[in-house]
């Protein structure tokens, strides 16, 4: 079944239809709004109430847009609202994401990766958390699912060439900082 | 064939799928015979592939049970009115409207500032008016009249009849200048 399907079913009073569009999606939303505000529980909280907001303001979707591109939207949002109500000191930063690179030495190897060095990841998370949170939220809505330039902009609220050019300069002051890692 | 330089600008489009056929192709046939640039296109793909396996192998650790109960339990929770009237404020507030309600409203006040430009004499406060006052005060014998366009300007009426006798002591009042 599509997603505007389920999306009718909710609509029509079905909550059965919006716990599937919360399976399929509870994982990338939880992932976008991680890598935004970089602290896990805040992040589980933010991503349970994107979705319940979205509960709220379904039957406002009409199928203009596609349902991820919407749940994103929202959650890209909420996430920045948080971040503006509770900006966090530079220590619990280093507390929240060293917790988070922690319990992955704890998993096994990544199957769609071939890197596994730590100190490229905790350089990158410092790398990334130095961007502002324009360009920290167009890396990051690209390398989640790899959505296109013209649903970033939908989501973000901004041109296709805003993107691209944010993209590009996120990039390349990843790559600047992590030349000694990769 | 491709600079270096329109190479690495375009890396990054490319490896998300957004150049047309013929740059894609392009693109890939310098980043093929150049080492320098296939480095730029290995860096770029090391990061994506990093950044996403950071952020995947800690999402996988959210079970859906738990995250749904909680969803759920916030859409059964009855909502006070003040939340919902946050809400609903959330959403007028919400950063597009903002965009261009705040030039509207400077375009609008600049208007009603600049509105005087345009009808002389048109004030934003309804004590000031179109009208100037004028007072008229006895000086020494004569009648001087006060005309006030407002409040810094006053410009000075000597009325007095050209009467024989007088005109010499009305010289004298004017040499003297105004007695206020």
């Amino acid at each position: 079944m599509t997603d505007w399907e389920l999306v009718q079913k909710c609509q029509a009073g079905e909550t059965s239809a919006f716990q599937e569009l919360v399976s399929r999606y509870h994982q990338k939303v939880y992932m976008v709004i991680l890598g935004l505000l970089r602290h896990r529980e805040d992040a589980l909280e933010v991503a349970q109430e994107t979705f319940f907001r979205a509960y709220r303001k379904i039957n406002s979707f009409q199928g203009g847009s596609s349902f991820y591109t919407w749940i994103y939207r929202i959650a890209v949002n909420i996430s920045i609202d948080a971040q503006r109500r509770h900006k966090r000191n530079p220590l619990d930063f280093r507390e929240s994401m060293d917790g988070v690179l922690e319990a992955q030495d704890e998993v096994v190897r990544d199957p769609f990766s071939d890197v596994h060095d730590r100190e490229l990841r905790e350089n990158l998370v410092k790398a990334i958390n130095e961007l502002t949170p324009e360009h920290k939220a167009v890396i990051v809505l690209r390398t989640i699912e790899g959505l296109s330039y013209k649903d970033i902009g939908e989501i973000l609220g901004c041109s296709e060439g805003t993107v691209m050019s944010r993209l590009h300069y996120a990039r390349k002051k990843l790559q600047d900082k992590l030349s000694d890692f990769l | 064939m491709t600079s270096c330089e329109n190479t690495r600008e375009s890396i990054g489009r490319w490896l998300d799928g957004e150049l047309s056929a013929a740059e894609s192709e392009a693109v890939r046939g310098h980043v093929s015979a150049c080492a320098v640039c296939d480095e730029t296109r290995r860096q770029l793909e090391k990061i994506g592939a990093t950044l996403k396996s950071v952020l995947a192998t800690e999402a996988a650790r959210v079970e859906l049970t738990p995250f749904w109960r909680e969803v759920q339990s916030r859409i059964n929770r009855k909502r006070a009115w003040y939340e919902d009237l946050l809400d609903w404020s959330r959403g007028l507030l919400a950063a597009p409207r903002v965009a261009w309600a705040v030039p509207t409203v400077i375009a609008l006040l600049l208007g009603l500032f600049s509105l005087d430009s345009y009808w002389p004499g048109w004030r934003i406060r309804g004590s000031r008016n179109s009208f100037a006052a004028v007072d008229s005060i006895d000086a020494h014998g004569r009648s001087v009249a006060l005309l006030r366009e407002n409040e810094t300007k006053t410009t000075v009426i000597w009325l007095y009849e050209d009467q024989e006798g007088e005109n010499e002591t009305a010289e004298e009042a004017s040499k003297s200048g105004p007695a206020f």
